[in-house]
């Protein structure tokens, strides 16, 4: 069975050692929306977030685990979309 | 009469009646695994029409976010029926929590006579009716003036400032924002977006009445559609519409469990705060709360001040060179988000760091979106 996208955002964040509430802040400082509630049901799939506030989860992950040396192991649904107007960088 | 409904293990849900009221009495272990059973008792009892609901907490040994947000979201459906979860004897530990999300503002609290009340004097009378207002005077006195302390006043007026920019950015059709906070034992406004906005907040301390004051003093969320036909504070809402507002939300913010502020959002438009305003706004005063708890406390609580500051400066550059990217990409928010995601992988760089190129970039206009992904400054 394919793991559910809030489970795979908490084990990386189980893996960081990092505390919900903290993880919460790195994606508010991205520029995030939600509620540190409403991201804690998103880790526990209780709610389903957008593609942007996933994304925004995952990479606020994603640069602590930079910062220990991992490139960007937690994955972005955004760029599993293939169809759309997303851009790639330097596409106009 | 009373009936249990379908226990899980550890957790048990006794349903009985009153002559006003249904009370669930909760007992063992509200979490992930317990709390959709909560969820669906309060849907069954929302369901047959149920509006006054008591949830006695006084069998709960323990609490976590997927409760909390069982409770929340029946909290907000009695809130939209006009009505008010009552929460009855819940723990220190549990009033924390409520605290701190912001939860004790949208429901009435009934402590035991014999417990100790986390909650400020004005919120701590057994089954205290949210509709009662009590007068700034009295309320401003029991208040605890030394909750904000002056030397982390400035490190806290600054993020106080970024929170009132961000909240005009992001919440729609608010044409104005302000923090009231009590200080010096009176409440006063630290950060206003304008000049109109701080009359707005003057008036209601000349004329003794208005939102702001009452969401600074009860602790709890005001919401006025349309001006014209309010009734509470005949005295201020002259002066507001003279000053051509029509619309106002000010959500309380907290310092622990105790109202110490407002964060006031204003527009000119009638009926501009739908449900998304509402939320998006009660998230901005939360966050807020939670810095507000930590002043007074030391050193940790410079450390916290700083750590808002430093994520509502990173806000606003990535909203900012989001704005840039939207405009010369011709693309949508997310899509410019994405953009900017891409280039923090592809350089193993903050996405902090890359919106501030962008941001930089805006002096040197003949550089392009290619140039700014290599970077201005490698």
């Amino acid at each position: 069975m394919t793991e559910r996208s809030g489970a795979v955002l908490d084990r990386a964040r189980i893996e960081l050692g990092l505390s919900q509430g903290d993880l919460w802040f790195h994606y508010f400082a991205l520029g995030g929306m939600s509620s540190a509630i409403d991201v804690e049901a998103y880790l526990a799939d209780i709610l389903e977030p957008s593609t942007h506030d996933h994304d925004l989860i995952a990479h606020a992950l994603n640069e602590l685990f930079t910062e220990l040396g991992q490139n960007h192991p937690v994955p972005y649904l955004a760029d599993n979309v293939t169809t759309g107007s997303r851009c790639q960088p330097g596409q106009e | 009469m009373s009936s249990d409904h379908s226990p899980p293990a550890d957790f048990r849900v006794a349903i009985s009646y009153t002559d006003v009221a249904v009370v669930l009495d909760i007992s063992g272990e509200l979490d992930r695994q317990s709390s959709p059973e909560l969820g669906a008792v309060f849907d069954t009892m929302f369901d047959r029409g149920h509006d006054s609901v008591v949830l006695d907490l006084s069998g709960l040994a323990f609490m976590d976010g997927h409760g909390l947000r069982v409770i929340n979201h029946a909290a907000r459906r009695l809130t939209s029926l006009g009505e008010v979860l009552t929460l009855r004897s819940p723990s220190v530990e549990v009033q924390r929590i409520l605290g701190i999300n912001g939860l004790a503002a949208s429901v009435r609290l009934e402590l035991d006579n014999t417990e100790q009340s986390q909650l400020g004097p004005e919120q701590s009378s057994v089954d205290r009716n949210a509709t009662v207002r009590s007068s700034p005077t009295t309320s401003i006195k029991q208040t605890d003036p030394m909750l904000i302390m002056p030397v982390e006043r400035q490190l806290l007026d600054d993020a106080l400032g970024l929170v009132v920019k961000l909240a005009k950015m992001a919440v729609r059709a608010a044409d104005g924002v302000s923090v009231s906070l009590l200080r010096d034992g009176q409440i006063k406004t630290v950060a206003a977006s304008d000049q109109t906005i701080l009359k707005m907040d003057k008036g209601q301390y000349a004329t003794h009445e208005g939102p702001c004051l009452d969401a600074s003093i009860e602790g709890r969320w005001f919401h006025v559609n349309s001006l014209e036909k309010e009734t509470r504070w005949p005295a201020f809402i002259p002066m507001a519409q003279a000053l051509g507002i029509h619309a106002i939300l000010s959500n309380p913010l907290l310092s622990k469990t105790r109202p110490v502020g407002a964060l006031n959002i204003y527009s000119r438009s009638v009926a501009a705060f739908g449900p998304a305003e509402q939320e998006l706004a009660a998230a901005f005063a939360a966050e807020t709360s939670v810095v507000l708890s930590n002043a007074g406390l030391g050193a940790s609580a410079d450390v916290r001040s700083q750590r808002l500051h430093d994520a509502l400066r990173s806000r606003e550059i990535i909203a900012q060179a989001q704005g840039i990217m939207m405009e010369r990409a011709g693309v949508g928010e997310d899509a410019a988000f994405d953009h900017l995601r891409r280039f923090s992988q592809q350089s193993a760089r903050p996405l902090r760091e890359r919106a501030e190129d962008i941001v930089a970039s805006t002096r040197w206009p003949e550089l392009d979106i290619e140039q700014i992904e290599a970077g201005p400054y490698d």
